[in-house]
Formats: structure tokens, C-alpha cells, sequence
């Protein structure tokens, strides 16, 4: 094999990555914008959870209607360690992502027993017990109220606290994500999900650790959410119980049912694009308020219409939409 | 010593003993065959041996340990693989694909390690090669690139049986492996049988394809409402007086049937 060939073919699964890159290291160049860049911030916390749930989800098959409550665990829980206990930044983002992990495999344990409906009523009863917690433990979370003046992100005495720093690690962090969460689908465990989705029996009978890989994959999808929650916390400086609620864990369902299973790049475009939605005059200069305040009034309703189109029109997603094309693409080059 | 080893295993639903105090042994490299009529028990007797099911008495020694109690994917580690009476194939993915998802066995691979892909090269490689040369070995690897979904019936139950090989196996079960196959369907299968004898897996075969059973079976179970009726070489067991009465439902007397 040809140095030249064997660095393409390292280099072709992580295409889509690169470009992504290229695409975050712009956007600064292009507007450094205040408002724009906040809203990519959203953008990027959205990403680092949609992937994970994408793992858990899309390829393992398994239902979580609690992802918004680990975002909520990292968030307070970096929050709460930075602000009040005055840590050190890195030990309440590594402390929010542990727990998160802990809190999904205290979940994870009894609740991959369920199958199907049953795993979505438990999850969905954690996400609506966190929610009180966060609510009510108003010593650590503020409360209805919630919590402001969470310190900004610093590393090694340097404080990244300009809108430009703090997009720059947000997305630095959501690249990083996404390439471990590539490498883990085009390995082992990757395959071993695909299986566990497709028949569990017969993943039994390759001798996959079904048990395992969905405790696993379920710790390792929270602890990306609480990640987030934590980066969001510090970039935005300010988090409140109703970002943590149920109907936010449905949405970021919905962005996995619109992106398509089986697929990291398509949640990753649904998480963008309808994150972005309801920030529309953002990107659009132009818009007028009052269509921005419908879009923000109908967001939920958006996202509903959105999966049913994806369920009725395109069941495999713009994931599957995508590999039509590529597909396309590869035939047009035979040929 | 033989590799397997069954003694007065038993499993009751109910009122009903769906196996009722089996007890065999199966030896290294030689092909065994399970009968009986429809509702004898056979694919109850494989999945508790296999761990889809507990027993409720009896024991399972396996290469010298006890595999009841054991979880179906350890037994499969452990070197016994099975394959289903209705086939448990990946229907989105290709054979090649499903069988490579089996030979990641034995292969490193942790969440960790395949993040930062630290050291996964030669398993990659050597998984894929694994992947390919059973497709060969059972015949079916002009398929390989054919979603599990479009295979015609008797190349999904090659493709099973390459799957169950690629956990690399000392002793397979096989659930109806020729059901709905055609005359040169089952041919290859038997030719894949015994090419898999040579390599050294021990084979277990329920089926109700008398020609295949006799041709290939070196020592037969025939089972019966639960229960061990007759076990012995082919020509015996065609001779058997209780099996012929199980099959026929003739009661027969001293002077034949």
C-alpha cells in the first residue's frame, strides 16, 4: 500500500470531522458577533449531548427521556463546586461529568433490566424526580430562582471569559466528543451496538456483554451530558430548573429521531439546525421580532412536526439522507 | 473426558416437564444429532444448555465447569456458540458484517481503548480476515457484501452457522440448521458440516432432516415428551422400538411392528 493511499484511508472516516472544524475555526473570522457567538455556544453544549445520545440511542437502542437531568447534575454540580466552594474550574467540570456517569449507572442498573416503554417511564420518572431536586435544594441550586454568577471557565490561571474563548472551548470540546465517539462507533463496542440494536439474542450469541454495553453505553451518555451541563453553566453564568426539565429531554430525543439512527454526523446537523431554530436572527440578519417570537412561541411545536415528517417521509433521518447521497456519490464514480 | 456433559437436566413450565432428567455427553470433534417429534423438548434442552433458559435440576459441565447459572454471551466465550431455530441475524448489516461482529471476541476493545484507537490495528485486521475466510468456509462468500435482510433462506442459515464459528467455538449447537432448505441447499450445508468437524468444533444438531441426521451423525438423542427415549449410532436408532413408536405412534408387539 502506497504511503499516499494508506494516509487517505486513515484520514476518509474523519472527513466530515475536519470539515466540521474548518467550519467552527471560521465563524469568529466571519462576525465576531456577540449574540451569534452565545448562541453557537448553545449550539455546542447541544452537540456534546446529542452525541452521546446518539450512541445510546441511535446505535444501542436505548431509550433516555432524563438526558436533560444529567445536563442538570453537570451544570449545579460545576456550579455549585466553582461558585460556593471556590474549586478550581477543571475540578467542577471533571467532578460534573463523574457524577452525571454515577448518576446514569445508578439508573442504568435497574432500569436496563426494563425494555422499550418501561425503560422510557423509568427515565422519564428520573427526570421528573431531578427536576424537584433541582428545584427544591435551594442550599446548592438556587431554587425557582436559579443561580447566577457562576465564574467563567479557567484553565491554568488563564480565564477564558470572552465570547470568542469561551465558543472556541465549547466547540473544541464538542470536536474532541465527537472524534472519541466516532472512534468508539467504528470499533468494538461500536459494532457490539449495532448488534445489541438489531436482536439482542443474537448479540448474545456473538458473545457481547449486553448487560455491560448498555450500562456502559448509558454511563458514558450521561457523563457527556453532565460534560455539557457544566460547560453551558460556566459559558453562560447562569442556569435555572426549567433548562433541566422533561420537555427539553424530549427534545433532544427528537434531534436524534430527526437526525437518524445509526448515524453520529445526522443528530449532529438536526442538534445545529434546530438548535439554531428558535435563534434564527442569528444567522438571518433582517427577520423581523415578531417572526422570531413566533418561532421561539412554536419551538416545541416545530420539533414535533419535524419528527413526524422524519417518521412518515425519511424514518432513517438526515443520517439516512445522507448515506443516500454518498452512496449516489460513490456510484457516480464508478461508473 | 468428554467435552460435554449433561446429566438430569430439567426444566418444567407449569404442570408441563418440558425436559425431564436429560442426561448426554458429547465428545471432542464428532457430530451428535438431538430428534424427537414436534414439542419433545429439543430447543427447550438447547437453550438451557445455552443459557437462554434456567434449569430447574441437572447440571452442564462444559470442558470441565459448571455452566449453569452462567449468562449466554460468557457460555459463548467460554467456547459454545448455538445458532436459532428462527434465525437471529443483523437484517441491516452485510455477511460480512455479521459475522465480523462475532469475531471481535477475544479481540481488545474497551470504550476506552477504541476512543483513542490505542493498539487496534491488528485486532481490526485480524477480525475482518476471521470474518472472511468463514464465509469461505461455509460456502457463501460471493454474499459477503448482501445485506443480512436480501440472503435467500439457506445462505441466512450459513450465514448463522459463520457466525456462530467466528466466536471461534469448541462445541456448536445448531437449532434446525436445514429447516426450509432445498436439495442442494442442504448438500452444501452437510459439506459445511463436516468441513467444521475437521476443524477440530464438536457439533450438536437438532433436526427433522432424517437424511441429513443419519449421514452426518455419528451418535443420535432421540428425546420424547421431555424425556430421553433411545441414544445410539444411526443404524441403531432406526431399528429402536421406542422411537419407532414415538415417530408412528404404533404400539408394537413381540412379533414387530
Amino acid at each position: 500500500m502506497s504511503s499516499v493511499k494508506r494516509i487517505r484511508l486513515f484520514i476518509t472516516p474523519y472527513l466530515g470531522l475536519i470539515a466540521a472544524a474548518l467550519a467552527v475555526a471560521a465563524v469568529p473570522l466571519v462576525t465576531p458577533d456577540r449574540y451569534v457567538l452565545k448562541v453557537l455556544v448553545y449550539v455546542g453544549v447541544n452537540v456534546i449531548v446529542i452525541a452521546g445520545l446518539a450512541l445510546l440511542f441511535g446505535h444501542a437502542g436505548q431509550i433516555s427521556m432524563g438526558h436533560a437531568a444529567f445536563v442538570g447534575i453537570g451544570a449545579y454540580t460545576s456550579a455549585y463546586l466553582v461558585k460556593t466552594l471556590d474549586a478550581p474550574w477543571l475540578v467542577g467540570v471533571l467532578a460534573a461529568t463523574v457524577l452525571a456517569a454515577a448518576g446514569g449507572l445508578v439508573l442504568a442498573l435497574p432500569a436496563l433490566r426494563l425494555r422499550g416503554h418501561y425503560l422510557a417511564m423509568a427515565t422519564l420518572g428520573f427526570s421528573e424526580i431531578m427536576y424537584v431536586v433541582f428545584r427544591e435544594a435551594r442550599a446548592i441550586t438556587g431554587g425557582n430562582d436559579g443561580l447566577g454568577g457562576i465564574p467563567y471557565p479557567e484553565v491554568a490561571g488563564l480565564k477564558i471569559d470572552t465570547p470568542v474563548g469561551v465558543y472556541l472551548l465549547v466547540w473544541g470540546v464538542a470536536l474532541l466528543t465527537l472524534l472519541l465517539v466516532l472512534n468508539i462507533l467504528r470499533s468494538r463496542p461500536g459494532r457490539a451496538m449495532r448488534a445489541l440494536q438489531a436482536t439482542e439474542n443474537g448479540a448474545l450469541a456473538c458473545g457481547i456483554d449486553t448487560v455491560g454495553l448498555k450500562i456502559r453505553t448509558f454511563a458514558l451518555s450521561a457523563a457527556l451530558a453532565g460534560l455539557a451541563g457544566a460547560l453551558y453553566a460556566h459559558g453562560v453564568g447562569f442556569i435555572s430548573p426549567s433548562t433541566f426539565g422533561l420537555d427539553q429531554s424530549v427534545i433532544y430525543m427528537a434531534i436524534v429521531v430527526v437526525g437518524g439512527a445509526g448515524s453520529l454526523a445526522g443528530p449532529t446537523l438536526a442538534a445545529v439546525v434546530l438548535t439554531l431554530l428558535p435563534y434564527a436572527d442569528a444567522l438571518v440578519p433582517g427577520l423581523s421580532k415578531d417572526t422570531i417570537a413566533v418561532m421561539q412561541d412554536w419551538e416545541a411545536d416545530i420539533y414535533g412536526l419535524a419528527m413526524i415528517a422524519v417518521v412518515i417521509f425519511a424514518p432513517a433521518g438526515i443520517g439516512g439522507l445522507l448515506k443516500r447521497i454518498r452512496l449516489r456519490g460513490a456510484g457516480e464514480v464508478r461508473s | 473426558m468428554s467435552l460435554l456433559a449433561v446429566r438430569g437436566l430439567t426444566r418444567r413450565f407449569g404442570g408441563l416437564t418440558a425436559v425431564d432428567a436429560v442426561s448426554f455427553d458429547v465428545h471432542e470433534s464428532s457430530i451428535k444429532a438431538v430428534i424427537g417429534p414436534n414439542g419433545a423438548g429439543k430447543s427447550t434442552l438447547f437453550n438451557l444448555i445455552t443459557g437462554f433458559d434456567r434449569a430447574d435440576e441437572g447440571s452442564v459441565t462444559f470442558d470441565g465447569a459448571a455452566l449453569v447459572g452462567k449468562r449466554p454471551d460468557a457460555i459463548v466465550r467460554a467456547g459454545l456458540a448455538r445458532t436459532f431455530q428462527n434465525t437471529e441475524l443483523f437484517e441491516d448489516l452485510t455477511a460480512l458484517d455479521n459475522v465480523r461482529i462475532a469475531a471481535d471476541v477475544g479481540h481488545p476493545g474497551g470504550f476506552l481503548r477504541s476512543a483513542v484507537r490505542f493498539r487496534l490495528a491488528s485486532g481490526e485486521r485480524d477480525g475482518a480476515a476471521r470474518a472472511a475466510y468463514l464465509l469461505r468456509l461455509t460456502g457463501i462468500d460471493g454474499f459477503a457484501d448482501t445485506l443480512a435482510r436480501d440472503l435467500p433462506h439457506g445462505t441466512r442459515r450459513l450465514l448463522e452457522i459463520a457466525r456462530a464459528l467466528a466466536t471461534a467455538p469448541r462445541l456448536m449447537l445448531l437449532d434446525e440448521p436445514a429447516a426450509g432448505l432445498n436439495g442442494a441447499e442442504t448438500r452444501t450445508l452437510i459439506d459445511a458440516l463436516y468441513r467444521i468437524r475437521d476443524e477440530g468444533v464438536a457439533l450438536v444438531v437438532v433436526e427433522h432432516d432424517m437424511g441429513l441426521v443419519m449421514e452426518v451423525a455419528e451418535e443420535i438423542v432421540v428425546l420424547d415428551r421431555g424425556a430421553k427415549i433411545a441414544e445410539g449410532p444411526p443404524l441403531l436408532i432406526q431399528k429402536d422400538r421406542a422411537v419407532i413408536e414415538a415417530y408412528l405412534g404404533e404400539e408394537c408387539g413381540d412379533d414387530g411392528c
